[in-house]
């Protein structure tokens, strides 16, 4: 090996990084590869059919699906100039955003209320989190034998409030959505809190009793000082229980399967119907794909504005865990 | 006012607040337990039976072991006992979660020491759970069917797993980004091997971490309904899908059975969150909120 | 104008006591530096007079007003933290604007302001920055120019200067005495650092487990510490103290631990017989080399620090016993080398049993 170039040239940093690229390398090919190809064996296959049928006519009744008719962008247009779908994205949009709110309005005061120790404070924090720990079809069951018309719910209400207190929650067709976004803050209150918690107790309490010693109110402590300190926390507790509300089905199925008529049909049970109780599996692909699009476009901003919001998270956390390290 | 006037008063609110939303958050889970104990006459009597009075068991016989205690009209249960789903639902669940959180503990720890996965593939990563299931069921399940996974305990364990993956990259990481590398770094210089460290230093530093792991994602598998409603048809039913038949039984609504298997399924969830509640954040937030 | 009374004041965790009825009386323009182990209860009295901990019983008055029930912001007390605990989402001027916009100041006179301290502390460079661009002497600048632009009566300041380096510290601690100095207001420091409250202090609190060992000006408490404690705790390097007793004999007094025996007829004559610690500062142990005298060790360690050289014998005790020659002349002294040490009886200190001083005659 005449060409060896001399020692001094090349350092032997040059070896290591050499031996850890192949490290890296067999590392890839030993687990992430195999993981790649087990997704995309089963993603890809199942996009492909997505867009199949989006473009093919095809219902359980017409045979073999690989037969179907190419129907172009039918399908499409069919979906998009269906007044049905157009209510289910409002719908689906009106749930998801009147839980996200909810869930955030409650679970933000409860942490606030609860960030500071006090006694009892143990017990408070496991029973605010048994809703999330109770399987969503349990949600819904639970809650049909609470609230129909002369159940436990009006009952007690009626009691407290003294006056007959009788809404149809399960049948009355203006009620039922409301029902089901309250039963979807009950549910996931407990996700913002939570969250909530956690980043009202990382901020620090040096800087909130700076600005309590320079004359500053708890109100303005907690618009001045907490607030944009927790913004990355707020941001991350809104958008994560947002898609996840776009996406629910359990309970509004298990309660609803859509109606009173079609006051709780969400994309999500719109989609379910047409595809298993119509069987119009070509209709259902193709709204899937326009849902799809949607939301991958919501993600993809949601991510972006997440990985923008990480770094303060990890600076804020980092910090915390280093101070909390420190201490004597 | 003064001081500790104005401290007394914020107490009281703080515990009123606090109770009234204890009560809503825990009455219907009472509901669902008292209910569980009741006899039929008890179900949906008006006025509504807060306290079950007097307490049975035969909710409980009837529902887990098949027993045929009749009360008054009552029906008899599907063909598939609950034991049968159970046993589905604990080898399903246990299985993929086992599986997300071993592979998720290697990636994560690639991802996090040897920039395995740049930040922008992590994000990525998580589309896999944030675009909803409903879209891709029904291609899922034809392709399913088409390879012979349809209504099989491999089919749902490869889908869990598949969709539980983020989850466990993501905690398992926000764990070991926590181990000091001056720890792994030290094993290194007493002659320990890449792959040695891995295994007995890093990973049992985060021992309890990988704990919560495991059990968060075996809360999200276990409670699973869509997936397994469209892709398990009668040989693999799970407790969720278990539940959800007592819906349409014809013989009218069958609140005592349904609940005590429906605290059947919660308990053992509620006792496992409780025991990682100081993980809980971390795991719904993808390891970005830490506690 | 403010004169700060503890009287009492009681602080306790559950069954653990943090602040053990002290009393104290903190004069208005006084330097107070309270100093101690952690754990000794300093912070927490700090924060009782800030207004953050209730106390569990006593009182604190400023000005003779009792101001327990009053809220942190009430009390026109200014404090600067160990962590800086500056807002980290703001810049560095809006943090020193905050203060003024929550006394309802009017803009214009905000900026003012703002400025004239930012020059004060000369931090005018950093005004438009944020938290966390600044390093952390610039941090703890910019926290105490928040405190100062409140202009309040009372500074209170807790371990402001343990995050930074050597360097930082000396520059400053010179920073905050020339603002003492100038503002002529009553600063309450705290500090784990003896040096630090032997140059700051007008007068020091030394505290200890949650009471007061001490209070005295830095050199009351440097020549005429009150117990072992407080002499061990003042000083660098800390004062020698050899465990022993005290024996009378020969019509005389005279200390003996293991190796050492110190004649102390001069002053300590009045002293019983018994167990006692003798203490001598290093600086005050004289060192000879001609090997004669009642007390000749062989030198252990010779370590030279440039304006002195320490000299560490093994006087039979745990602790080493340490002697200061002036200079670099003695830094050539072999190990093993035998050395008389002469104790001056005007230096030297004598604490009981129970860990008092005794008072010489």
């Amino acid at each position: 090996m005449a060409a060896r170039p001399p020692l001094d040239t090349a350092p032997k940093v040059s070896l290591r990084e050499v031996s850890r690229a192949r490290a890296i390398r067999r590392f890839r090919l030993t687990i992430l590869v195999p993981l790649i190809a087990l997704f995309v064996l089963v993603l890809m296959p199942v996009l492909f059919l997505q867009l199949y049928f989006s473009f093919h006519q095809w219902s359980i009744y017409l045979g073999s699906w690989w037969d179907a008719d190419y129907v172009g962008l039918n399908l499409f247009t069919e979906v998009l100039t269906d007044p049905r779908f157009g209510w289910a994205i409002l719908r689906s949009l009106a749930f998801a955003t009147g839980s996200t709110i909810g869930c955030f309005v409650i679970g933000f005061a409860l942490a606030y209320l609860m960030h500071k120790p006090f006694r009892g404070q143990a017990l408070y924090y496991v029973v605010f989190i048994l809703p999330m720990l109770t399987v969503p079809i349990v949600v819904a069951y639970t809650a049909e034998m609470l609230l129909y018309q002369s159940g436990p719910v009006n009952d007690l209400i009626s009691r407290i409030l003294g006056v007959e207190f009788k809404p149809a929650w399960l049948t009355d067709p203006n009620v039922a959505l409301p029902a089901v976004t309250l039963l979807e803050i009950w549910n996931w209150t407990p996700f913002s809190f939570i969250i909530m918690l956690a980043g009202l107790s990382a901020i620090p309490k040096e800087p909130i009793e700076a600005a309590e010693i320079l004359g500053a109110s708890k109100w303005r402590i907690f618009w001045e000082v907490q607030l944009p300190l927790l913004r990355p926390v707020i941001f991350l507790a809104l958008v994560l229980r947002f898609l996840e509300a776009m996406a629910e089905f359990p309970k509004t199925w298990a309660l609803f399967q859509g109606g009173p008529g079609t006051a709780t049909e969400t994309l999500p049970v719109y989609i379910f119907l047409t595809t298993w109780q119509y069987f119009e599996v070509s209709k259902g692909a193709a709204m899937s794909y326009i849902v799809m699009m949607l939301m991958i476009v919501i993600v993809l901003l949601a991510i972006q504005l997440l990985r923008r919001e990480k770094r303060s998270l990890d600076a804020m956390y980092g910090k915390a865990a280093r101070e909390a390290g420190g201490e004597p | 006012m003064t001081k500790s006037r104005r401290r007394r008063i914020s107490t009281v609110v703080r515990y009123a607040v606090l109770s009234v939303w204890a009560v809503i958050a825990f009455f219907p889970i009472y509901w669902m337990i008292a209910t569980s104990f009741k006899i039929d006459t008890q179900w949906f009597a008006w006025p509504p039976v807060y306290i079950p009075n007097p307490p049975t068991l035969a909710n409980y016989r009837n529902v887990w072991l098949g027993a045929e205690e009749y009360t008054s009209t009552q029906y008899a249960i599907s063909s598939q006992t609950p034991l049968v789903s159970l046993k589905n639902s604990v080898i399903i669940s246990f299985t993929a979660t086992f599986l997300a959180v071993f592979f998720g503990a290697i990636i994560a720890y690639g991802a996090s020491r040897y920039r395995l996965l740049s930040e922008a593939r992590m994000f990525q990563l998580l589309m896999l759970r944030m675009i909803p299931p409903i879209v891709v069921v029904a291609p899922l399940s034809l392709y399913y069917s088409a390879i012979g996974l349809l209504d099989t305990l491999f089919g749902l364990i490869l889908i869990y797993f598949i969709t539980s993956l983020p989850y466990a990259v993501w905690m398992t990481k926000s764990f070991i980004d926590e181990v000091p590398r001056e720890v792994e770094q030290a094993a290194e210089i007493l002659g320990a091997s890449r792959w040695r460290t891995v295994f007995e230093v890093v990973l049992p530093l985060i021992r309890s971490g990988l704990v919560a792991t495991f059990l968060f994602i075996l809360i999200l598998t276990w409670s699973e309904y869509l997936l397994a409603l469209i892709l398990s048809k009668t040989n693999v039913t799970t407790l969720p899908i278990e539940l959800s038949k007592y819906q349409g039984t014809t013989e009218g609504r069958v609140y005592g059975r349904q609940a005590a298997l429906a605290v059947g399924i919660t308990v053992p969830l509620m006792i496992i969150g409780l025991v990682i509640r100081k993980h809980l954040a971390r795991g719904f937030s993808f390891g970005m909120v830490r506690r | 104008m403010a004169r700060i009374e503890l009287h009492n004041l009681r602080k306790t965790y559950g069954s653990v006591v943090a602040v053990k009825d002290i009393n104290l009386t903190i004069e208005d323009g006084e330097f107070v530096v309270l100093v101690g182990p952690s754990g000794c209860g300093k912070t927490t009295t700090l924060r009782m007079i800030a207004g953050f901990e209730d106390p569990t019983a006593g009182e604190i008055r400023i000005d003779g007003r009792v101001v327990n029930d009053l809220e942190p912001r009430d009390r026109g007390l200014g404090m600067v933290f160990q962590s800086h605990a500056l807002f980290p989402h703001k810049t560095v001027a809006q943090n020193i604007e905050f203060g003024l916009r929550m006394k309802k100041v009017p803009a214009p006179e905000r900026q003012a302001r703002v400025r004239a301290v930012a020059e004060m502390v000369r931090i005018t460079h950093l005004l438009d920055k944020m938290p966390g661009q600044c390093s952390g002497g610039e941090s703890q600048r910019v926290a105490l120019a928040r405190t100062l632009v409140t202009n309040p009566s009372t500074f209170l300041l807790d371990e402001p200067l343990s995050s930074l380096d050597a360097k930082l510290r000396r520059e400053l601690r010179a920073e905050c005495d020339r603002l003492h100095e100038e503002l002529k207001r009553t600063f309450i420091y705290v500090t784990h650092d003896q040096e630090e409250a032997m140059t700051l202090a007008d007068r020091i609190v030394v505290m200890r487990q949650g009471e007061i060992e001490q209070i005295g000006s830095p050199l009351d408490i440097y020549s005429r510490p009150a117990s072992y404690f407080v002499a061990d705790f003042f000083g660098s390097p800390s004062m020698n103290l050899v465990a022993g007793e005290v024996v009378h004999e020969d019509g005389g007094v005279r200390f003996r631990s293991k190796k050492l025996s110190v004649d102390l007829t001069a002053r300590y004559a009045h002293v019983p017989p018994g167990k006692a610690t003798l203490g001598i500062r290093p600086e005050h142990v004289g060192v000879g080399f001609d090997g004669t005298g009642a007390n000749v060790l062989p030198a252990r360690l010779i370590e030279p620090l440039g304006k002195d050289t320490l000299i560490y014998f093994d006087d039979g005790t745990e602790r080493a016993f340490v002697a200061v020659t002036e200079g670099l002349g003695k830094a050539a002294l072999k190990v093993g080398t035998p050395v008389s040490l002469a104790f001056d009886p005007r230096h030297i200190y004598l604490f009981g049993s129970d860990g008092r001083r005794i008072d010489p005659k």
